[in-house]
């Protein structure tokens, strides 16, 4: 049974990508289930997440212990999502985990704050990012509560057809 | 208590049912209900036992130190890890009584992540003490809770008591499992795949799916025959076949790695032009394998040796060489072809047009196919929106790897999110009557200038045209003929590059409100001017040539397209050398003003379209036409390759990808495909074959072959059903007239649908917003009680208490805060929020403090609940009496 959306040989790509980043640390057999976790500096020098902005989060979100350190499983996770083939509600729901900063399941105020200024490298002046931020939140804010819920953001993504090809990352 | 928001996302039913959920806050009461701890479901009782329950939750307090408070907190989950190590733990605050509705305390639950992190020690000093179980608990938990997200309610009925959770955890894990197991197995896979959890609990859940599945597999059936095994055994081995060729295919496919670094550096708006042209070809490289192997290969066998002499400007012109080879129509025979061993015949005239035909309405079909996805995707669920929130969450691409590309993203994004906010004031600023006026007026020039530049050119063209139609008859040398073809191409591409520049010089003197009308608007002017041309010149062949009475018109068509199609590749290579190169020279070098110039994607994508529209016109009059497509348009993607690394910069303004490529590809269908179908269906049906050369000398009509085939096959009483289908299908009217009514009612049901579906949905946002109303009544309704009741035990407290820290109120509030926080939280914040209120509470606290403020916080859940009940009865009076009809 296909379980993730892998199939045989990207998923073996895929964990030679992981073990290229540490190879004295990942073992080639993972037969006895070795628990080995690589460090959030090394999955955040990765190609594909180096420039992103967003790669700190990324990490974060994927990573079990919530700090970035991530175990293959982790890893195979966070691709998976990524990936081409990965449901319109499951990317939306870690993506809102990524905008989400401070964990509490609502994208408030200064989450989006944080956003903007991730965005745009602290180029616009508080004001502005204040005004935008009012701006998103009066406009995706459904049930009036002041920040946006995973309801509220996923409700947002239907509207947004290109969401579905920028959330990606190809490996 | 179940989400039902969460339930009317997730559940499709929910979507179409035709009521309005009525009974909805019914079925929230009784779900309320059921989820008690114990059986009591008498309203009186509940507090009753409630508040014994809260007593003994009292007296649970003697574990650990730090935790009583953090058992306040956010809820359940705390207290399940603690249970571990403390014995059944009474904690009524459960998430039955979770309620959506209670509204969120930002400053409070709003801790930065340094704080956690600095928190964190303690805390794990502290989960050490309770057990290493507990902390995998916790961690399951935190799953367990973004399962809740997921499931349908039915399942996930969360009951945080201790006594009784593992044993709903397992009910809640059985039914999930039952239910998955339940599902065929696509379903199950795509069922697993939605949930948002790690790979190891989805594998867990799988197996335990498939343990289920084998478990009532074999008790319903005792043993496996051979039969299924075998069947089971070459379903897995087909499966696994299909997915390791897909993965070799996809290894297969074209320009995979250079699309990735053009993602990269420029993101999907420039990608789109490359996807594009790569869907082009594909479409080429298929017409030219169908055309090859039915119509070139048996005329191959066929012919006979050509001898005419080749030098180099028939590459060029088309003419000379290649008049006697299978490029043109001319070339073909209209015999039968025989190979003499056995009577099997290759009728070339039935071939040529069945060919043809069936590869246009394969094209046909595969449009609106493509069409009708990428509409489906792009645009029906943008109702009046203007999206700037999707703008700023959904803007950011993650493709883009390339460090330059990011920084130059950002500042784009930057100057965007400026401009719009710019936008909203001048929004403010009217115009006045006059201004408003003079606005329009310079539009209507606009438009009026370009149409008339268009018509301009479509004039000349045709002048030209029937100019070099006469100039052919005169009696020049070959090779001065052959030169003087080239005119007519190298004009027309001259207009093809150069009028849009000019239109592009209106864009300086109008002023549009939104950027994007503008760029429609040159679109369109575009399209208008490209596709003029191509009717003009499609009228004189069709007009003048078909009927000059010349030698095989047919093959001079042909030719004529060639010149176009070669013509046009050389003046796009030039293109983007002068425009892109030489700018770029010019905007780095000389005059720095000008910068680096942009990928201009509208201009590049109307390109490949106009040049897509002749390779279709010309399939017919020269049946390897795709395979020129093919090499130019492999040329073409290298060289725009490079040229763009090189030369340019990602386009500044916002692109939305996914709906220009929609738009495009309609262009592509509507005045481009049906054009050329036009002209097929009047060349096929109206025009007189030329009489010398072809497959279909001697006929008066091209589907007069089709008809005297169908005559010859109407003697042969085993192919009767054929010449039925063709009377009365494809040559009858009322068919035709039937087929358009059906399909017309359908459109009409279908509209219908979507206007009923809009009503509900405007219903539905309502329904919300009220809700988001009701929430904020009842949570002030709450807040008045909790300061009403709460004065007297909190001023004692805060005498008594020696820092800042106001337990008992900051309690109440957590309370509320963790009351409403239905799930998926992320483990660690909940550590440190446990923990940030843990420390304080050490410190400043002694137990003696505890015991005193704790009637507080019970008071405070008892006024809480009696308050969210009575709103509830309210609330369910209101909903009945709203949706009284």
């Amino acid at each position: 049974m296909r379980m993730k959306v892998y199939t045989f040989p990207s998923l073996s790509r895929l964990f030679y990508r992981y073990r290229d980043l540490a190879p004295q640390l990942v073992p080639l057999s993972y037969i006895d289930k070795p628990d080995v976790k690589l460090p959030y500096e090394l999955i955040g020098s990765m190609a594909e997440l180096k420039d992103n902005p967003f790669r700190q989060r990324i990490a974060e979100v994927f990573s079990e212990d919530g700090e970035g350190n991530m175990t293959l499983d982790d890893f195979l996770d966070m691709f998976s999502v990524l990936s081409e083939m990965a449901p319109r509600d499951l990317k939306a729901y870690y993506a809102f985990k990524i905008y989400d900063f401070n964990n509490d399941d609502y994208i408030c105020k200064s989450d989006l704050e944080k956003t903007v200024n991730k965005l745009t490298r602290n180029e616009l002046t508080p004001e502005e990012v204040c005004l935008v931020c009012d701006k998103v939140i009066d406009e995706a804010d459904q049930d009036n509560d002041g920040r946006l819920s995973v309801e509220d953001f996923q409700h947002m993504i239907v509207r947004a057809p290109d969401f579905l090809s920028t959330f990606h990352i190809r490996i | 208590m179940t989400y039902h928001y969460n339930e009317a996302f997730e559940n499709p039913d929910y979507h179409y049912s035709e009521t309005l959920e009525i009974d909805r806050s019914r079925e929230r009461n009784s779900s309320f209900h059921q989820n008690l701890p114990e059986s009591s479901l008498d309203d009186d009782s509940l507090y009753d036992s409630y508040e014994g329950r809260s007593g003994r939750g009292q007296r649970n307090q003697d574990y650990p130190m730090a935790i009583p408070m953090a058992s306040m907190q956010p809820g359940f989950r705390y207290s399940h890890s603690a249970s571990r190590s403390t014995g059944p733990n009474t904690n009524p605050y459960g998430n039955p009584h979770t309620n959506p509705s209670f509204e969120y305390e930002p400053e409070l639950a709003y801790t930065s992540p340094s704080t956690f992190h600095a928190v964190d020690g303690p805390y794990v000093r502290r989960s050490s003490d309770v057990s290493d179980g507990g902390s995998f608990s916790q961690r399951y938990n935190r799953r367990q809770a973004d399962l809740v997200y997921r499931m349908p309610s039915s399942l996930l009925r969360l009951d945080s008591n201790a006594e009784t959770y593992n044993k709903d955890k397992y009910k809640q894990e059985e039914k999930l499992i039952k239910n998955l197991a339940s599902m065929s197995s696509r379903e199950r896979v795509k069922a697993i795949q939605k949930t948002p959890k790690t790979m190891k609990e989805k594998r867990d859940i799988r197996n335990k799916v498939l343990m289920e599945k084998t478990k009532t597999f074999v008790s319903s059936s005792t043993r496996i025959n051979c039969c299924t095994q075998c069947l089971y055994k070459t379903a897995l081995f087909y499966r696994r076949f299909k997915n390791g060729l897909s993965e070799y295919l996809h290894l297969l496919q074209l320009w995979q790695k250079t699309l990735k670094v053009i993602r990269g550096k420029f993101g999907t708006s420039v990608l789109s032009y490359f996807v594009f042209l790569k869907w082009l070809l594909t479409f080429n490289i298929f017409s030219f394998l169908v055309n090859f192997s039915f119509i070139t290969i048996p005329q191959l066998i066929a012919s006979g040796p050509n001898n005419l002499s080749f030098n180099g400007l028939e590459l060029l012109t088309g003419a000379g060489y290649f008049k006697k080879t299978v490029l043109y129509y001319g070339f073909y025979t209209n015999s039968t072809i025989t190979k003499t061993e056995n009577n099997s015949s290759y009728n070339m005239q039935l071939a040529y047009i069945f060919t043809i035909g069936i590869y246009f309405i394969i094209c046909f079909f595969s449009l609106v196919y493509s069409m009708a996805k990428s509409f489906c995707k792009n645009f029906i669920n943008l109702q009046t929106y203007s999206g700037s929130a999707a703008k700023l969450l959904c803007i950011w691409d993650f493709n883009i790897t390339n460090e330059k590309a990011v920084k130059l993203k950002q500042s784009n994004l930057s100057t965007q999110i400026k401009e719009s906010l710019s936008e909203v004031t001048l929004e403010v600023l009217n115009l006045s009557l006059t201004q408003r006026i003079a606005r329009i007026a310079i539009h209507l020039v606009v438009w009026v200038a370009s149409l008339g530049i268009a018509a301009a050119c479509c004039a000349g063209v045709y002048f030209l045209s029937r100019n070099e139609l006469q100039l052919l008859e005169g009696n020049k040398s070959e090779l001065e003929n052959e030169a003087a073809t080239l005119v007519l191409p190298i004009v027309v591409s001259l207009l093809n590059l150069l009028i849009p520049f000019c239109f592009a010089l209106f864009g300086l003197i109008e002023k549009f409100q939104y950027p994007r009308h503008q760029l429609y608007a040159t679109i369109i002017r575009n399209v208008c001017l490209k596709i003029s041309i191509i009717g003009i010149l499609c009228y004189y062949w069709l007009n003048d040539v078909a009927t000059s009475e010349k030698e095989c018109w047919e093959s001079l068509v042909g030719q004529d397209i060639y010149r176009l199609i070669v013509i046009d590749f050389i003046f796009c290579l030039l293109g983007s050398f002068f425009g892109e190169f030489v700018r770029r020279i010019i905007g780095t070098k000389c005059c720095k003003k000008l910068g680096v110039p942009e990928f201009d994607i509208a201009r590049n994508v109307l390109d490949l379209i106009y040049t897509q529209t002749l390779a279709w016109i010309g399939i017919f009059f020269a049946p390897l036409m795709p395979a020129m497509q093919i090499i130019s348009f492999f040329i073409i993607f290298y060289v725009k390759k490079v040229s763009l690394m090189r030369n340019c910069q990602p386009p500044r303004k916002v692109w939305r990808a996914s709906q220009m490529t929609t738009l495009f590809i309609f262009l592509l269908f509507f005045p481009s495909f049906t054009g050329v179908l036009s002209v097929m269906a009047v060349t096929i049906w109206r025009l007189t074959p030329s009489k010398q050369c072809g497959p279909f000398q001697g006929l008066t009509s091209v589907i007069h072959a089709v008809s005297g085939w169908i005559h010859v096959l109407d003697s042969y009483s085993s192919s009767k059903w054929v010449v039925w289908i063709y009377r009365n299908l494809i040559g009858s009217v009322h068919f035709f007239f039937i087929l358009t009514v059906i399909v017309l009612i359908i459109t009409y049901l279908y509209w219908q649908i979507i206007e009923g579906r809009k009503i509900m949905v405007r219903l539905l946002h309502e329904q919300i917003i009220n809700e988001g109303k009701d929430k904020m009544f009842l949570l002030n309704k709450l807040r008045a009680l909790q300061t009403s009741k709460l004065d007297p035990p909190k001023g004692e407290q805060q005498e008594r208490s020696s820092s800042s820290y106001q337990p008992s109120r900051q309690d109440a509030l957590q309370m509320t805060a963790s009351l409403e926080r239905p799930f998926g939280r992320n483990g660690r914040d909940f550590y440190a929020e446990s923990s940030s209120a843990g420390i304080p509470e050490k410190t400043g606290l002694s137990p003696a403090d505890e015991e005193g403020h704790q009637p507080g916080i019970s008071e405070t859940l008892a006024l809480a609940l009696r308050a969210r009940q009575q709103a509830e009865w309210e609330m369910e009076d209101d909903d009945e009496e709203d949706f009284r009809p």
